[in-house]
């Protein structure tokens, strides 16, 4: 009860807490936990409905659009594979997702090691035009965006999306890695430096393995938003066979002989691979250094 | 090696020196090389297309005719367009929500913190709605708001049948309707962030407080908002440059800017103006309109960034 010695902010509080307002607490705990529940039951229903529909047949839906399913039936999954061209579409989203994520990781590391430990010329300056980079969003230069990587010979290309990726991924990896070599005592890399490291292997083998939190932290930002977006993609790839998951199943859905069980099957697979990264690095995304870091 | 690590050193002074030693003796061309990439990167895709926008904004361009400098024509002209005023004005109405986007997750924080009975569950789904794509969210919604979809057919059961509405049909609904799915959309980040901010308490004083039950909102109003209200003014932020920039896909599968241009938000505007109506010039001019805000609300974060991010002064 009592508030311990070094907490004097703490407001002298009303210490004779007549037994009402325990019970009255004790009701309070179930209906904040009713609440938690509802705000769960919403957060976790679309997908749900979403998943029953995508095992439904086209007539079990039709007649019960909102229940849950009889007898299961897989043949949206194998209408979508041919529909939407899934493994062309997932061998697409895994390539330009992961080329965008290396690349931004790559640039941000060697920026975040020239910008904190070998302290170039301007370091300072050159960090804030990177993350001052975060103020142009995709949204508003689209177009020139396009015509750019069009002019650089990418257009509808992996690298061209990949580029894009990377450059949007850019700001906030080297915020994160450079805040994160800032705390890395300079001693260790001094001491490596007697040795006879180079710079290279300093970043490596001594930087590389000690910031593997950062790093898992901002590859996971980073491969949900690229795995996710859906405007560079649709813009650089439009509707070609080297378009995204992303595009595909908006296109899909745009279709007007498509059944909404096969659209639902459709979003399952596109959602699929970024359900199974938050189930396995849940403990990292939870703890809040992902959510710390959001643009 | 990692234990070297636990305890993070401040550099010291004489520290600094050492490495200006270093960096004196040491090639400025390395440094220069592991700067370079990621400097392309920034300048070829983000600044170039953004210079690029400016000087488009000066043309007249219509489908694929050649394009005549301008002037400011494109800028008059979006300013008398009914389509750009309503969607900066939707945009303003979408701002008004934003007390419900700063507290309903700040609340639902702190009754996670406050350890609720299942409070790791509710953290764990709370945070799934924003993995998922805007886009496959938008698809689910589409089929949630339907006239028959799950959401009228729950209101009818429960006695509300006249609020069954054609929900992404009227002008007022649909653009609620949008509010309502980004918000289920990034209400769990919120909750997250608040959440990263909230561990930063003392522990003694959280746990005292959690043991006396009723203190716990004493304590919280007293102590815990003041202390971590730089989180609550970077969300503030987020969510305000959010609102201008996360709404795409919701919007591209929800109801394209209708009915009429009741949804219809600046960034969307953009990207039909450009992509539908080959008005290069005149999207152009939209997207440094937009700019001009989103760039004033991101600075806050870029500010921020760069104060934790920065070295000593040099």
């Amino acid at each position: 009860m009592s508030v311990p010695a070094g907490t004097a902010l703490a407001a002298p509080r009303d210490r004779t807490v007549p037994p009402a307002n325990l019970r009255s607490w004790g009701i309070a705990r179930w209906l904040v936990t009713l609440a938690l529940v509802i705000v769960a039951v919403v957060s976790l229903y679309p997908l749900i409905f979403t998943v029953v529909n995508s095992f439904k047949t086209r007539a079990a839906f039709a007649q019960d659009p909102l229940g849950f399913v009889a007898d299961i039936t897989f043949e949206n999954y194998v209408d979508t594979f041919f529909r939407m061209n899934v493994p062309r579409l997932l061998f697409n989203s895994v390539v330009t997702t992961a080329g965008g994520l290396l690349l931004s990781t790559l640039a941000a590391l060697f920026l975040a090691y020239a910008v904190t430990k070998l302290k170039v010329w301007g370091s300072n300056f050159i960090f804030l035009f990177i993350i001052a980079m975060l103020v142009i969003p995709s949204q508003v230069v689209i177009y020139p965006l396009y015509e750019t990587i069009l002019d650089l010979g990418f257009g509808g290309t992996y690298q061209g999306l990949i580029l894009a990726y990377g450059a949007f991924g850019l700001p906030i990896s080297t915020y994160m890695l450079a805040a994160y070599f800032r705390s890395i005592p300079g001693e260790l890399i001094e001491a490596a430096r007697m040795d006879g490291a180079g710079d290279l292997r300093i970043l490596f083998q001594i930087l590389l393995p000690i910031s593997t939190p950062a790093i898992a932290a901002l590859s996971i930002l980073n491969f949900v938003w690229m795995w996710n977006d859906l405007l560079l993609p649709l813009v650089i790839m439009g509707g070609s066979e080297k378009t995204t998951l992303m595009v595909g199943v908006a296109l899909l859905s745009g279709q007007y002989d498509v059944s909404i069980p096969l659209i639902s099957a459709g979003l399952i697979v596109a959602l699929l691979p970024v359900m199974v990264v938050y189930f396995l690095f849940q403990r990292q995304i939870l703890s809040g250094a992902v959510a710390g870091a959001v643009r | 090696m990692t234990s070297k690590v636990d305890a993070p050193l401040k550099s010291s002074p004489s520290d600094q020196r050492g490495w200006r030693r270093f960096a004196l003796r040491g090639d400025v061309i390395l440094g220069l090389v592991l700067v370079l990439p990621g400097v392309v990167l920034a300048i070829l895709f983000k600044l170039v297309p953004l210079l690029r926008a400016a000087w488009l904004s000066l043309f007249e361009t219509r489908g694929f005719e050649e394009p005549a400098f301008a002037w400011f024509a494109n800028y008059e002209s979006m300013l008398r367009d009914p389509t750009f005023i309503a969607a900066f004005r939707n945009a303003l109405l979408i701002f008004a929500t934003l007390p419900i986007w700063i507290f309903v997750p700040l609340i639902l924080a702190l009754l996670i913190f406050q350890r609720s009975p299942g409070w790791k569950v509710f953290r764990a789904v709370y945070f799934l709605p924003y993995m998922i794509a805007p886009i496959v969210v938008g698809i689910m919604f589409r089929q949630i708001l339907a006239p028959d979809g799950p959401l009228n057919a729950f209101l009818r059961m429960a006695g509300m049948a006249p609020l069954a509405i054609e929900w992404l049909n009227g002008a007022d609904s649909a653009l609620l309707s949008l509010v309502a799915v980004a918000f289920w959309s990034f209400f769990g980040l919120g909750v997250l962030t608040y959440l990263s901010g909230l561990a930063t308490l003392p522990e003694e004083v959280v746990e005292a407080a959690r043991l006396d039950g009723a203190g716990f909102w004493r304590l919280m109003i007293d102590i815990a908002i003041p202390l971590i209200r730089p989180v609550l003014g970077y969300w503030t932020v987020l969510c305000t440059s959010g609102m201008l920039i996360w709404m795409f896909p919701l919007i591209y599968a929800l109801t394209r800017g209708g009915p009429g241009s009741s949804t219809m938000l600046p960034e969307y505007l953009v990207f039909t103006t450009t992509f539908e109506f080959l008005n290069r010039g005149k999207g152009a001019a939209i997207g440094m309109a937009l700019f001009v805000f989103v760039a004033i609300v991101s600075a806050f974060v870029v500010r921020r960034m760069y104060m934790e991010g920065k070295g000593a002064a040099q």
